[in-house]
């Protein structure tokens, strides 16, 4: 019942968010009306435009259908064409999540003691402290860099480049979650290791693997799971900037393509379809990182 | 342990940069070194072609390089970064505030809604950037909505949508200490809820919120740069369609990365030098952020009983309530912060005392005249001229260089404008109170100096002498009865590019060039005549001696005058006063009143005038300006021109008074502007029309025509220079033409343009010596025009 309120809640805000831009609409402020008086521009709010928006919504989709989108001047069906793209950023959000979640968990718990894991968390540590829009940029530059010195290319920013298209948006995409995760983890592993019953298990003579694995993960785990909303949302605002930057046909490029400046050519349903389809895939991501924790624990941990 | 390992350096660097920051919030525009819109232009040095985009480290003037426009990349971001610190700044108070409040009540209620948790979690899916970016998109590129009301209307919504977050935050924890032991205890005890959240909730709460107030400073910068990426600048986006491109209206630093994006693929550094300044930011807050962090999870964190990788190496620091510290031992810290603070102050005082040294050209000598003077009966005067002269060209001289005019009216001298001739006789020359040797030719007087005088060494020359006034001459002159004692003194030269700026005395134009300098003069007068000066207060007219005073005036005249008529009036608490005999078909009452228009045209249209009297002397000889004072000659027929020239002289208070030039080498400046000036004066105030205005000036460039004498830049030398049209008419004619054509830059019609530009022009050079090239510069970037639009007219090339 709770998911259920959520998801309609979200469900809802998503269309809201959608309608947005239909609703505030520039006009000019005529100055006093005299010759001279200058025009300036003001920004007025009409929330009502939201309704009939809805409405049309509805509509269309009660019909069967997504309705369209136009791409230069053809009018095309959102349903011919948004698979396509709807899986590319899946895999793409899927993959950069889970392996971000692996990696930070990784040297976060289980080796984070070791002396070389050190140097890399204090480089990770460092990372954390940068925006993640430079990192995505200074990561384009140094593969531009790289291609020029060596002629290896590691990016293509041609959308239909096929697996090079893929994999170097995965590693971004994966790149902030990896680091905020980590340094989640990290803290928490540390407050963990200072409670009581670490205590009684270190004085019980039990291994420190062991430990890491049934005491300290079982504890870690929950802040991960309240924290995960935001990791996908993270990993989301990422890919709209990744996604745009590298130039891939992913599901943003729907909500780009109909939503340019200025109100006039901005059209609701394409952009709605596409904030629902991110939904989709942010509940999909989620899912899968619940898997991967239930496997894990599933494998490794035993109550 | 190593204690060098325990020192919180995050902390104290970011505490460090941070200052830095701020104070470049402050004073960044002063410190960048060109204006926005001021470009490189190609060039070609040495065999080598300068062109933007310039590489960084190539060039000192423009050291950071420039963008593909030429366009200095330095100072985009020191101007930038005030808008990206003050709108992270400005976003994060105003949620952090509201949040917080809102965060710490909401955490003490018995139950959390349903629906807010529910919202909440919804917010947290949705990326801010992405609600921003729906919300921003709406308004469209190149509108006409100001950059101002925009970086509000981001501020606003920016907090609006981040408000959620932080109240969920503050929320939690709030609710979490509010089960505590102690606040139960608060409240058996009858403390009310506010008390509760203020005086045991908040204490608790106030270090992480500190904490998160430095993050959530970055986090806004972070979501600007994301915004930017998408071509939405904070304050309004410019585009061009051909080519695509997109400009920041603000150049705030997220927004400079934004618009340099397209450099990805090629010149790095015009994209790496915004994103380096934005990085600086953030980690500088990022850095601060940790560094508290630090100091606080050492205070209160628990030792961890297993190896975890992060070792804890900060000592707590304890507070400590029993021990009365006197408050003068500081810690290190401490004075380091205060060191700090006090470096931000005199840092900061600096730059602002000296933000305007840069412009105009600099002159390496500095004099203060205290100059006694006695007349006889006979018209012989014997002075004594007491010099302060100061070395600030930051170089050793050998000797002193003066302007000693009169002594080239001597018997025997070859100008045909004077008709008598003068008497020099120069008694001693000492230098700090020690007689010295000097050498006397034509008009410089040159004096040796024992030992070197050193960078701001300062020495008292001493010129004791004996002089007459020629008859009928040129400034210095005598004239039935009255004595104009104009340029009568040891004038200092000006010492620029490393050497004396004197040029030898000739007819004609003013050869001489001076700086600004205070004036302590003393006089005694035969009974009879009359004291006049450059000075504000002359004393009582029938005086026989007195003492007068003027600051910062480039010459000092002296008008010895007897049976002369006075009329006087006022404009805009400016004392005007009028001297002439009535053996002339002119009418004084009619020129005071020209007077007083034409000055009051220029004190509202240019700016205030420097003193507070000014003097016209109607005599035989030229029409000429001094500080405060200025010679008409009635006894011309040309009606007109007279009528121009007691404007043009008026004209001259503000370009040549108090706008500095080296009339030697590049009159135009003055004679130029204050023609343009006076020009205007006709065609705004006299409502002439425009040809009618600038008829004087059409007609000098008429005579070289019919002289034959071709073109000619304006900017030479008085001795290259062949007609003095090119000094006068043409550069008015051309600064018309210039401000006619582009007076739709400043978004103006020309009547308006023409006298905002002269105003602008003297207030940015007020006190200050401009030449051509800060004329250029000043001037290209006022109308965004290229030099080369003034080649027809003047040499541009240094």
């Amino acid at each position: 019942m709770r998911t259920l309120q959520q998801i309609s809640i979200i469900f809802i805000f998503v269309l809201l968010l959608a309608a947005l831009p239909a609703t505030i609409v520039v006009k000019p402020v005529l100055g006093d009306g005299g010759p001279d008086s200058s025009i300036s521009m003001g920004l007025e709010w009409h929330p009502e435009i939201v309704i009939s928006l809805a409405g049309e919504f509805i509509n269309t989709i009660s019909s069967g259908s997504l309705g369209t989108y136009s791409a230069g001047a053809q009018v095309r069906n959102i349903e011919d064409d948004i698979a396509d793209n709807f899986f590319t950023s899946m895999k793409i959000m899927v993959v950069g999540v889970n392996v971000a979640l692996v990696i930070s968990l990784f040297f976060g718990i289980f080796v984070s003691r070791f002396r070389p894991t050190k140097v890399f968390n204090s480089f990770m540590n460092a990372l954390a402290a940068v925006p993640d829009f430079i990192l995505i940029i200074v990561s384009m530059i140094l593969a531009v860099n790289f291609y020029q010195a060596t002629g290896v290319r590691i990016i293509s920013l041609r959308p239909d480049a096929g697996a090079m298209n893929i994999w170097f948006p995965m590693i971004l995409v994966g790149l902030a979650p990896t680091l905020y995760m980590f340094k989640l983890i990290s803290v928490k592993y540390y407050q963990t290791s200072g409670e009581d019953f670490i205590r009684t298990a270190v004085a019980k003579g039990m291994k420190l693997n062991y430990i890491n694995f049934q005491h300290v993960f079982k504890n870690v785990e929950p802040f991960i799971v309240a924290e995960l909303t935001k990791i996908i949302s993270i990993a989301i605002g990422n890919l709209f900037i990744i996604e745009y930057l590298l130039n891939v046909s992913g599901i943003t490029k729907f909500i780009f393509q109909s939503s340019t400046s200025g109100a006039a050519a901005y059209s609701f349903q394409p952009v709605a379809i596409g904030l629902l389809a991110m939904l989709a895939i942010s509940f999909t991501v989620y899912l899968s990182v619940r898997l991967l924790l239930y496997l894990f624990k599933w494998g490794f941990i035993h109550e | 342990m190593n204690r060098l390992l325990r020192v919180n350096y995050q902390l104290y660097a970011g505490i460090f940069f941070v200052t830095v920051l701020l104070f470049l919030t402050l004073f960044g525009p002063i410190l960048a070194p060109h204006t926005l819109t001021e470009a490189l232009e190609t060039k070609y040095t040495n065999g080598t072609i300068i062109s933007p985009p310039l590489d960084p480290y190539t060039s000192k003037e423009w050291p950071l390089g420039t963008d593909k426009w030429g366009y200095d990349l330095l100072s985009m971001v020191l101007h930038g970064i005030r808008y990206t610190v003050f709108i992270a700044v400005a976003v994060t108070v105003i949620k952090m505030l509201f949040g917080t409040i809102a965060g710490l009540y909401i955490g003490t209620w018995k139950k959390t809604p349903g629906w807010m948790v529910a919202f909440e979690n919804a917010w947290s899916y949705v990326p801010l950037f992405l609600i921003l970016y729906f919300l921003l998109i709406p308004i469209p590129f190149n509108s006409q909505i100001d950059p101002v009301f925009l970086v509000f209307y981001f501020i606003i919504i920016a907090s609006i949508i981040s408000i959620p977050s932080i109240i969920s935050s503050v929320r939690q924890k709030s609710a979490e200490f509010y089960k505590s032991v102690y606040v139960e205890a608060a409240r058996a005890l009858g403390a009310r809820r506010s008390r509760i959240v203020w005086g045991h909730i908040f204490p608790q709460m106030k270090e992480s919120l500190l904490v998160m107030f430095i993050l959530e400073i970055v986090y806004v910068i972070a979501i600007m740069g994301q915004l930017a990426l998408m071509n939405i600048f904070v304050g309004g986006t410019f585009v061009t369609y051909d080519p695509l491109m997109y400009f920041s209206k603000t150049k705030e630093l997220a927004g400079l990365v934004g618009q340099a994006r397209g450099n990805i693929y090629g010149s790095h550094f015009i994209l790496l030098v915004p994103l380096a300044a934005l990085l600086i930011t953030t980690a500088s807050f990022s850095l601060l952020a940790n560094g508290l962090k630090n100091r606080f999870q050492s205070n209160y964190q628990r030792s961890p009983w297993i190896k975890t990788g992060i070792e804890p190496r900060l000592m707590p620091k304890r507070k400590s309530y029993s021990s009365t510290k006197k408050w003068w031992k500081l810690t290190p810290p401490q004075f380091a912060f205060l060191a700090l603070i006090l470096l931000f102050i005199s840092a900061g005082t600096y730059v602002y005392a000296t933000k305007d040294s840069d412009i105009g050209v600099r002159n390496g000598s500095q004099a203060a005249y205290n100059l006694s003077l006695e007349m006889n009966k006979d018209g012989e005067f014997s002075t004594e001229a007491e010099i302060n002269v100061k070395n600030q060209s930051g170089e050793k001289w050998d000797e002193l260089v003066f302007y000693f005019i009169p002594n080239s009216f001597t018997e025997g001298h070859p100008f045909k404008n004077v008709k008598g001739f003068s008497a020099v006789d120069i008694r001693t020359v000492k230098i700090d109170g020690e007689q010295t040797e000097f050498s006397l030719a034509e008009d410089t007087l040159k004096i040796a100096l024992d030992s070197p005088m050193k960078n701001r060494e300062k020495r008292t020359v001493t010129v004791s002498y004996e002089f007459t006034v020629p008859e009928e001459g040129v400034r210095f002159s005598t004239v039935r009865g009255n004595y104009y004692l104009a340029q009568w003194y040891p004038m200092l030269a000006t010492y620029q590019n490393r050497a004396w700026n004197k040029e030898d005395y000739s007819d004609g134009l003013e050869t001489f060039h001076t700086g600004f300098s205070d004036f302590n003069v003393e006089y005694s007068i035969p009974s009879g005549y009359s004291f006049v000066s450059t000075a504000d207060k002359d004393g009582k007219l029938e005086g026989k001696s007195g003492k007068v005073e003027m600051e910062y005036v480039r010459d000092f005249f002296i008008a010895v005058v007897k049976d002369m008529d006075i009329y006087e009036t006022e404009s805009q608490g400016v004392n005007i006063r009028l001297f002439t005999r009535n053996n002339h078909d002119k009418d004084p009452e009619k020129a005071l009143q020209l007077a007083k228009k034409a000055l009051g045209f220029y004190q509202d249209n240019i700016g205030k005038y420097p003193h507070k009297q000014l003097d016209i002397m109607f005599d035989k000889g030229q029409f000429m300006e001094y500080p405060g004072i200025v010679t008409i000659n009635p006894y011309i027929e040309d009606d007109k021109f007279y009528e121009i020239s007691i404007v043009h002289e008026i004209a001259h208070q503000y370009f040549y008074g108090v706008v500095s030039n080296d009339p030697y080498n590049e009159a135009w400046l003055d004679e130029g502007f204050t023609e343009f000036a006076t020009n205007m004066y006709f065609y705004l105030a006299e409502k002439q029309p425009l040809a009618l205005a600038q008829r004087i000036s059409e007609n000098r460039m008429k005579s070289i025509e019919e002289k034959g004498l071709g073109r000619q830049h304006s900017n030479l030398p008085l001795h290259e220079n062949k007609h003095s049209g090119y000094i006068y008419g043409q550069p008015a004619l051309k600064l018309t033409e210039m401000v006619k054509k582009n007076s739709y830059q400043r978004e103006n019609e020309f009547d308006i343009v023409v006298m905002e530009y002269l105003s602008d022009y003297y207030h940015q050079f007020r006190y200050k010596e401009v030449n051509t090239e800060e004329f250029l510069k000043f001037t290209m970037n006022y109308f965004k025009v290229p030099r080369g639009s003034f080649t027809d007219w003047l040499q541009t090339e240094e």
